[in-house]
């Protein structure tokens, strides 16, 4: 998919981003994922056995409480993911994602995904007559809710990574620093954004999109080219650290029927 | 009396033509109520408007693509990891079904209203900010918080008048167990005003009192239970079997016009019964079945209470 898979690394797209993901989960932690999340589950499990021992991770729709990913599956309903800790009804999940105090990271993701963070999985162009139908919002409304939100998507290409959401569906930093302020919302908005292509964060005075490295074997000018709106770039851009031997023996023993590589 | 009844009949005596409010259980690819989704099919029953768990999947999609839904309620139709719903695309994109969108703490809260008889349900602070509400002001309105004076969205009650839901047992009285993840259907099942229960297999009466209390849908809520082994295929019946990705790829691919759409229906919908369909993926079915100790070995809610 892109020059990471083949010349730079034997690692998967996938692998690197569930890598580059669970270094940003801290030992406090408490987070919550949803449709399609086995990548962030990788990463959470990853940073438990690693980094963040306690972290706590509440998987998708069979809310089942730090899922032992024996093995990873790619539905967030699996009946597999009941191997578990322990398990919770989805609507104890739902009821206590309205209280900004219980989950610290909330990882989403979006058919458009914008400058601000915003995302959008509802429909591209007029809601009520869309070019593209998504799927629905399902939980991204409470964004506004958490501490850190954590972007993921495999799809960095200009579709996706557009100026402004056609729907707003998961809140980001709204239209940036005035009317994120005015909403004086509980949550801290999004805080990372990590694609197939880069890993990006907000500009702090802006609250627009950052570049903070290309994956390795990407460019700069790719991930520019690859981005539907104006990427804040600080020269000179480091390249994301690539999995090490062991990071990827641990995301291989859990992930052993390849659900990450084959995104 | 016993609750248990033929497919063709539970359709035939509890979903009225023209059902005003159709609630599907099951999410995502997991416990979808397929053998009762089928029969409506069937029996050309029109639904007025159609409500999803969070996530709605084959349930809603293959209800739309038999033209069936006037109106979707729901904050999610789609294949998860394998796609986009087509059908559901197709309809929106094209105007014919009006949607009222929903998002997750909605589908989740405005059911436990449903349930409880409460006159709407506030909604947390943030949940106003995105377009969701703004889009469907039938489901969704800002009040005035009596406590505090501050504007605040909630959502009207969702009161079902039947739900399709899918569990592993039932007993002839019509209580019944969900193995595995409930997602929002113990609260569909109270929500609902009538409820029919989809099962892989009827067990002797006390059988489910054997399970913890939590994992079970009372009786006194279920009009009819309906036997039907392998009847959540080509989804996942969790506790039994596992979704079939190879059947839901051929749907996919078949349901991308609605010619396609329309053929799979008349080959494997309309074009025999359930029993017909059940005999032709009794080897599909079988091949997914969990492992006995994979099954034994899952945590569920209610395993983890009885320890």
């Amino acid at each position: 998919m892109t020059a990471g898979d083949g010349a730079a690394g034997n690692w998967s797209v996938g692998e690197l981003m569930a890598v580059e993901l669970a270094a940003r989960l801290r030992d406090d932690d408490v987070a919550v994922m949803g449709t399609a999340s086995a990548l962030p589950q990788v990463a959470c499990r990853l940073a438990q056995l690693t980094t963040a021992p306690g972290l706590w991770y509440v998987a998708g729709g069979t809310s089942s409480v730090n899922p032992h990913l024996d093995p990873v599956v790619p539905s967030c309903c699996d009946y597999d993911l009941l191997r578990a800790d322990t398990a919770l009804p989805l609507g104890d999940v739902v009821l206590m994602e309205g209280r900004a105090d219980v989950f610290s990271v909330f990882f989403a993701g979006g058919l458009q995904i914008d400058a601000h963070g915003n995302c959008n999985l509802v429909s591209v162009g007029d809601w009520s007559r869309p070019s593209l139908r998504g799927p629905g919002t399902v939980g991204l409304p409470f964004l506004s809710r958490v501490g850190r939100v954590l972007i993921y998507s495999m799809s960095h290409n200009r579709r996706t990574f557009v100026e402004r959401v056609d729907f707003l569906g998961g809140p980001g930093f709204l239209g940036g620093p005035e009317e994120w302020s005015a909403a004086g919302l509980a949550g801290g908005g999004p805080a990372l954004v990590v694609t197939s292509l880069a890993t990006m964060d907000f500009d702090p005075d802006s609250l627009r999109m950052r570049l903070v490295s290309v994956h390795p074997g990407v460019t700069v000018e790719e991930v520019r080219d690859a981005t539907g709106f104006d990427l804040i770039v600080r020269d000179p851009v480091p390249t994301t650290v690539a999995p090490t031997p062991d990071q990827l023996a641990i995301v291989r023993e859990l992930d052993s029927n390849g659900v990450l590589k084959g995104r | 009396m016993s609750k248990v009844v033929s497919l063709e009949s539970a359709v035939e005596r509890f979903v009225p033509d023209g059902v005003g409010l159709l609630a599907v259980g099951g999410m995502h690819l997991h416990n979808n109520a397929m053998a009762l989704v089928r029969e409506v099919i069937r029996q050309h029953r029109r639904v007025r408007r159609l409500l999803t768990s969070p996530c709605g999947a084959l349930n809603a999609d293959l209800l739309i693509g038999a033209g069936l839904v006037d109106e979707i309620a729901t904050s999610y139709v789609g294949f998860e990891h394998l796609g986009l719903a087509p059908c559901f695309r197709r309809a929106v994109e094209s105007g014919s079904i009006r949607v009222l969108e929903c998002d997750e703490a909605y589908i989740t809260h405005g059911l436990y209203a449903g349930a409880g008889g409460l006159p709407y349900v506030p909604l947390p602070v943030g949940l106003e900010i995105s377009d969701v509400s703004k889009v469907n002001p039938e489901y969704y309105r800002m009040v005035e918080d009596p406590f505090t004076g501050a504007r605040v969205l909630s959502g009207a009650p969702l009161r079902p008048d039947v739900a399709l839901l899918h569990a592993l047992q039932a007993d002839e009285r019509g209580n019944a167990v969900i193995a595995g993840a409930h997602f929002v259907d113990r609260s569909m099942a109270l929500a609902a005003k009538t409820v029919l229960v989809q099962v892989e297999e009827v067990v002797g009466f006390g059988e489910i009192a054997r399970h913890a209390p939590g994992t079970t849908i009372p009786g006194f809520l279920v009009q009819a239970v309906i036997e039907a082994p392998g009847g959540c295929h080509p989804t996942a019946s969790h506790g039994a079997y596992r979704y079939d990705e190879e059947h839901l790829m051929t749907y996919l691919a078949r349901a991308r016009d609605a010619t396609g759409v329309a053929s799979y229906i008349e080959e494997l919908v309309t074009g025999q019964s359930e029993d017909g369909y059940r005999a032709a993926t009794a080897g599909r079915v079988g091949a997914l079945r969990y492992a006995p100790a994979a099954a034994a070995a899952s945590a569920t809610p209610g395993e983890a209470t009885r320890r």
